[in-house]
């Protein structure tokens, strides 16, 4: 989405910290601070009123003493330096790439994944253990849920180990877009992407679920993946940390479902359950 | 040995509502670091305050690794909150004038302690007593010091 960037000049301390929240109230949700006395506040264009904004500062400009400026920033990938020369990753017989990267011919998967401003590289821990947890698991014939799938990185591994078809979902539109791209470059077919949220999950049931989201997202949700799921699937979570495992696991379990494994790295989760 | 700094970026985001879009995206993704990692970290760390304006002071390595800290939300953003009627009151537009209890400012006194540059609570609560009045916020009720 474009944003709108206000630079502020000539505020510091507790002026500039009144100011914030006043635009925080207006609706600017982030500020960075460039040197003392200057600073920036953003906001998603479509919520933005230029009048509502402007007749703020200016009043608050005569009490306070600053000058400002508004200006727009076009949507763009931030992330293309760090995209441009990420490492490849070995998980088990994932290897996960570039497409600048050669393939690692002893590995028994590769898999090239464009990232393009979506999260699934395999370098953060709740995606590392969630491929491990994947590559434990016989997923012939089956029917897979990856709910905010991200680069599509878990649904493309799961088809890549035998699932049939995926359902992959995500509500940003980077994902859903970088999603469809992955699948297609790694021939996977039988993935259908879908842009949304648990509330778009379609009717039938899954065999296996996977989401790694967060602690708050996977507790509002857990009731509808509960439902979506079969009787003897696994649902299989990460996104959290481990002081977050207990509410966790005593939700999913009040729901009637076993734990079955879990695995952590540098405290992150990712955690099994079987729907009995 | 210490890695070395490549830079400090100084943001206030949403609690456990990080994205790449700006301003995380250019100041962090002009430095080579991966957002989406930050954004991930960030969220998971701050979900307990969702919504509210979390100060945080990121240190980008010249590894490209980087690490941060979280303050506590600044002064006036915790007294703006603390002057709204809780939601569900029967008259919210009756009282205009915003004003705060010295429960309140107590409250937000002992919530920033830490990031404060004050050695009592009596000291951080004048503090957050004249951010109020700078900000045309009443302190209400008779103050706990001596007159």
């Amino acid at each position: 989405m474009e944003y709108i960037e206000v630079n502020i000049n000539g505020l510091s301390g507790e002026d500039a910290e009144i100011l914030t929240a006043g635009m925080s109230e207006l609706g600017f949700e982030s500020f960075l601070e460039e040197t003392a006395g200057i600073f920036s506040a953003y906001i998603p264009i479509d919520f933005f009123d230029v009048r509502k904004v402007s007749d703020f500062l200016d009043e608050q400009a005569m009490n306070l003493g600053f000058s400002y400026k508004i200006g727009n920033i076009p949507e763009q990938n931030w992330n293309a330096a760090w995209e441009s020369a990420y490492q490849p990753v070995k998980i088990g017989k994932c290897f996960i790439r570039a497409p600048f990267h050669e393939p690692d011919p002893a590995a028994g998967i590769d898999l090239v994944i464009e990232p393009k401003m979506s999260f699934g590289t395999a370098h953060h821990e709740t995606t590392h253990l969630m491929i491990k947890a994947l590559l434990q698991i016989r997923f012939e014939g089956s029917s897979v849920l990856d709910i905010g799938t991200g680069t599509g990185i878990l649904g493309i591994i799961a088809l890549k180990l035998g699932a049939k078809h995926v359902v992959a979902i995500d509500n940003d539109e980077w994902s859903f877009l970088n999603a469809k791209e992955n699948a297609a470059r790694n021939n996977v077919p039988g993935m259908i992407v879908i842009k949304g949220s648990a509330a778009d999950i379609p009717s039938g049931k899954f065999g296996y679920i996977l989401a790694n989201i967060n602690r708050n997202v996977l507790l509002h949700d857990i009731p509808v993946y509960h439902n979506s799921l079969e009787n003897g699937g696994s649902l299989i979570l990460s996104g959290f940390y481990e002081d977050d495992l207990d509410v966790i696991r005593e939700m999913v379990t009040a729901m009637g479902m076993m734990q079955d494994r879990v695995e952590t790295l540098n405290h992150w989760v990712a955690v099994t359950f079987k729907k009995c | 040995m210490a890695k070395e700094v490549s830079g400090i970026i100084k943001l206030q985001i949403k609690g456990g509502a990080a994205n790449p879009s700006p301003p995380v995206g250019p100041a962090l993704g002009a430095k080579g670091v991966n957002i989406m990692e930050f954004c991930k970290q960030f969220n998971a760390r701050t979900q307990d305050k969702g919504g509210k304006l979390i100060p945080v002071i990121i240190t980008v390595y010249k590894d490209k690794s980087f690490d941060f800290i979280l303050k506590t939300p600044p002064v006036a953003v915790q007294l703006l909150e603390a002057t709204k009627l809780p939601k569900g009151s029967p008259e919210p537009n009756r009282n205009k004038v915003a004003a705060v209890s010295w429960d309140q400012v107590k409250k937000i006194a002992e919530d920033k302690m830490p990031d404060l540059n004050a050695f009592t609570l009596e000291s951080a609560m004048r503090m957050v007593a004249g951010t109020a009045r700078s900000m045309g916020i009443t302190v209400t009720g008779d103050g706990p010091f001596k007159r």
